[in-house]
């Protein structure tokens, strides 16, 4: 074949697979409907039907207690019970199997009454012994429970007695600000079931992935009937569940769930803009809200705004002392200056268009307007000046070499670092792109390392790095549940892990401010003492944000009575009342 | 050499590649930066790391960690799964048969389109050579996530097929009704898998059909009076086998360990995913039980691709086998 057919070839199919598309495209799509941003329930819930989600991964194991994974998590949020639930959308804390309690007045002591007449799936009674039972197994060692650090306070284990079938009694080691909160977390479990595994140690062994649904059991809404590896978990109606609705009505509403096990985000949208999935686990990314918002002004899906994500992406240099011993950078690179230089280099509007295609909003620090009890607005800002970046750099003896355009110090060092990234998260990519972009105006260089996740946490951990840019998960919007953050010693203290004491000034304060805003029992006060430990970490910039997203998720438009929120499970996180809408009759 | 003694000859190779592929999979991801605890993120504290690696036996030295598996593997036990606390051969069972399926009815596709197109091509030139060569190209040129995600997307428009899976969930559970759900889901997967194959296939047999055509042996058939077309499937066709079956032991390793982009995409319940998954998590165990399997079927491949070789060309025997 010459160059010519190719050539001709090649034009042929192209335009054959353009035109097939385009006819399948004019040929498929419904007339056109308004666009539907989260709307909320308008009448009574229908009774029935089966909804289809989507889960990107599959579950590790059904045991809660000893497993962290998402997918374990979701398993638990549909079959499981907590004796108190954090609302996702108000973030309140709400009765659930404690329908009510009471404080004593040093705030440390916690009386909860149980709901009367819960039964677990299987029909035997809950009562307070399986509470006491949880909260032992958890603590218990042999166990390995991926929920014992969350459930002691500054390392102390709660205290818990049941004084009768339906009174729990949680004694807080210390005061303990978010107080029940705290239980939002505790997944119960059943001890005529488990039992003998947990006063075994082998609790990590009990309700693998491979334990026969019919030997489990949940105080859940939903009793996981079906498990086919690699493809999806079936849920049906638990009927001895325990809720109702204002109506009087039993819940759950629907019948039936399934989550379809979806690794691929494209193959996700696809089946969710097909109707083959009724909703997706987690928002949509940028890049596929154009397709998304076009769908949904076709009405072929519900295109719902869960306000501002509050998961910016996080920028931190290395501020280990070790690290900087014999660099030759250790004058100026490890200072607040040179962060704030960083900080001033870079348009966040432009960031936020660029990187997040405009569903983004600038932020200056990680708690984002999308934390609504939290966020502080009055924090020192370091918004884009590329002037002030420039003086900042020359006060750290950084000058401009006219021949390179990059700045070095007095010894010829160049004002250059690697930034360490996930491979394969497109947004993370894009990002670094542009950072590297705003730093070369300064006369920074940065070298982007992209790494899959676990050798870029192993390099963290190890603290081999200049610098990191990545993004995780918020898993509650009180701070005092994210001291493994703020604390010097904590695990996800980023930009330098478990300090035994507090290798700075500024993080000593920090430190202190943080225990003594967990401990306080007056949310006033918390709030101020927070409002001081964003205003000292905006100081000091340890972390640099520039935009956090706008969340959007993707809905059938069948399904009713959702309530969204902006942490992940943003729909599933109230799984009894979701309901769909009966299929229309001909 | 009979029969036998090849066969034997053949698992005794078998063997050693298993080993080999699981030893080399086993250390290379023990030595790869990072460990399964890395995997636990940020939420655990340095003390409770140290605590899970050295329950998980990953505190150990390397030799010793490889010996103590190695011991168990040799016995078909390849240990525990980190991810899922559960015995690895279990997970195994669970996947292998699923991208045993995907792969068998995906090579059954790109033989039955390749060859045949293959044959066409390397016949005779002008347009049809053209066209069929044009399309090979474009095939091999496309990216497998690409032309899956394209297949999932046509799928998604005509409301033809599943979009992904295996089976749906509304199958009735009988066999037949399993057979037909199957089905079903199968075309896309195998489409997206097949597809490059064959392009590749029909390379290689259109380019050794045309070399075996150039052979004296067939421009003899043809001065005994046979049609060209007669000579060519004859005797330039069966000549040309060769190369393509030489090839084919690869393809059928390569179908059957599993496509991870193809089974990530259509959300095919196979081995290509589990080890993907085992992988990013440094689930040392399952890695290494994935590539033991995954050479299983390359040895597999190879051995039905010589039996085929010997079939199509008796020379290969080497006089050895007996008659």
């Amino acid at each position: 074949m010459n160059r010519q057919s190719r050539a001709l070839l090649f034009i042929l199919i192209v335009a054959g697979v353009l035109g097939i598309g385009y006819y399948l495209r004019t040929a498929v799509a419904p007339p056109a409907a308004p666009l539907a941003l989260d709307e909320g329930p308008a009448a009574p819930a229908v009774r029935g039907g089966t909804l289809v989600a989507s889960l990107r991964a599959e579950p590790r194991s059904f045991n809660r207690l000893t497993s962290r994974d998402y997918a374990t998590e979701i398993v638990a949020m549909l079959t499981q019970g907590r004796l108190v639930r954090v609302n996702r959308a108000t973030e309140e804390v709400e009765p659930w199997l404690a329908e009510s309690w009471t404080v004593s007045p040093d705030g440390l002591t916690y009386t909860l009454t149980l709901r009367e007449g819960v039964r677990w799936s299987d029909g035997a009674p809950f009562t307070s012994d399986d509470v006491v039972f949880t909260l032992a197994a958890v603590d218990d060692p042999r166990n390995a429970s991926v929920l014992a650090t969350s459930m002691r306070i500054d390392g102390a284990p709660l205290a818990v007695t049941a004084p009768d079938p339906r009174t729990v009694v949680v004694t807080f080691p210390t005061p303990f600000g978010p107080g029940i909160r705290l239980l939002d977390n505790l997944t119960i479990a059943p001890r005529h079931l488990l039992g003998d595994a947990a006063a075994a140690g082998t609790l990590a062994e009990a309700w693998t992935a491979s334990t026969p649904p019919g030997e489990m059991a949940g105080l859940g809404p939903f009793m996981l009937v079906r498990y086919e590896p690699g493809q999806r978990l079936v849920f049906d109606r638990n009927p001895r569940y325990w809720r109702t609705d204002g109506r009087g009505e039993a819940l759950p509403y629907l019948d039936r769930l399934v989550l379809d096990i979806v690794p691929d985000q494209n193959a996700e949208l696809l089946r969710l803009e097909s109707g083959q999935i009724d909703m997706v686990q987690q928002h949509l990314r940028p890049e596929d809200l154009s397709a998304a918002r076009t769908l949904a002004t076709a009405g072929r899906l519900r295109l719902l705004e869960l306000g501002v994500g509050l998961d910016p992406d996080a920028f931190f240099f290395n501020l280990r002392p070790a690290k900087w011993a014999s660099d030759p950078r250790a004058a100026w690179m490890p200072r607040a200056e040179f962060r704030h230089a960083i900080s001033h280099a870079v348009d966040r509007e432009a960031f936020a268009n660029t990187v997040f295609l405009g569903a983004a909003v600038p932020v200056h620090g990680p708690i984002t307007p999308g934390n609504k009890t939290w966020f502080s607005p009055n924090v020192p800002r370091y918004g884009y000046d590329q002037a002030r970046a420039r003086a900042l750099l020359e006060g750290l003896g950084l000058t401009l070499n006219a021949a390179t355009g990059f700045a070095e110090d007095a010894a010829g060092t160049r004002a250059r670092f690697s930034v360490l990234t996930y491979s394969g998260n497109t947004q993370l990519m894009r990002g670094a792109e542009v950072l590297r972009e705003d730093l070369r105006a300064i006369g920074v260089e940065m070298d982007i390392v992209p790494l899959e996740p676990n050798a870029l946490i192993q390099r963290m951990l190890s603290g081999d790095f200049d610098a990191i840019y990545f993004n995780y998960f918020a898993t509650d919007t009180d701070p005092a549940m994210s001291k493994d953050f703020w604390l010097s010693s904590g695990s996800a203290h980023v930009w330098h892990i478990g300090q035994a004491t507090p290798a700075t000034d500024w993080e000593r304060t920090i430190d202190d401010l943080m225990t003594r805003q967990a401990a306080s029992l007056d949310h006033e006060e918390r709030v101020r003492l927070f409002n001081d430990v964003q205003r000292i970490f905006a100081e000091q910039l340890p972390v640099i944000y520039f935009a956090a997203p706008r969340l959007f998720i993707g809905v059938s438009s069948r399904v009713t009575h959702y309530t969204a929120g902006p942490i992940r499970p943003q729909l599933l996180w109230s799984p009894d009342s979701l309901a769909v809408a009966p299929a229309a009759t001909p | 050499m009979t029969i036998g003694h090849y066969l034997l000859r053949r698992l005794a190779f078998a063997l050693l590649l298993v080993l080999l592929v699981s030893s080399a999979a086993f250390l290379l991801t023990r030595l790869a930066p990072g460990d399964f605890t890395i995997e636990q993120g940020l939420t655990i504290t340095a003390e409770e790391r140290a605590r899970l690696a050295a329950d998980l036996g990953l505190d150990r030295p390397l030799a010793v960690q490889y010996g103590a598996w190695l011991g168990r593997a040799v016995r078909l036990d390849f240990g525990p799964s980190f991810l899922y606390s559960r015995p690895v051969a279990d997970l195994l069972g669970e996947r292998a048969a699923n991208t045993a399926v995907l792969a068998l009815a995906a090579l059954i596709v790109a033989t039955v389109l390749g060859v045949p197109a293959g044959v066409l091509s390397g016949r005779r030139a002008g347009a049809t050579r053209r066209v069929v060569r044009g399309v090979s190209l474009l095939l091999l040129s496309v990216p497998p996530l690409v032309s899956s995600l394209v297949l999932v997307w046509i799928a998604a428009r005509t409301g033809w097929l599943p979009l992904g899976g295996m089976t749906s969930l509304a199958s009735d559970g009988s066999w037949s009704g399993w057979v037909a759900d199957l089905a079903r889901h199968l075309p896309l997967p195998v489409l997206a898998l097949a597809l490059p194959v064959a392009a590749t296939l029909e390379r290689l047999q259109s380019q050794a059909l045309a070399e075996a055509s150039r052979e004296p042996f067939v421009a003899a058939a043809v001065a005994r009076g046979l049609s060209w077309d007669r000579a060519v499937a004859a005797h330039a066709w069966p000549a040309s086998l060769r190369a393509v079956l030489s090839v084919y032991g690869l393809i059928i390793g390569a179908l059957f360990s599993g496509s991870f982009i193809v089974e990530v995409v259509t959300a095919w319940p196979g081995l290509g995913r589990l080890m993907y998954d085992a992988l990013r998590a440094r689930d040392l165990y399952l890695v290494a039980g994935c590539a033991a399997t995954g050479a299983a079927f390359l040895a597999v491949g190879t051995l039905v691709s010589d039996l085929l070789l010997r079939w199509a060309d008796p020379r290969l025997g080497g006089g050895g086998v007996s008659r």
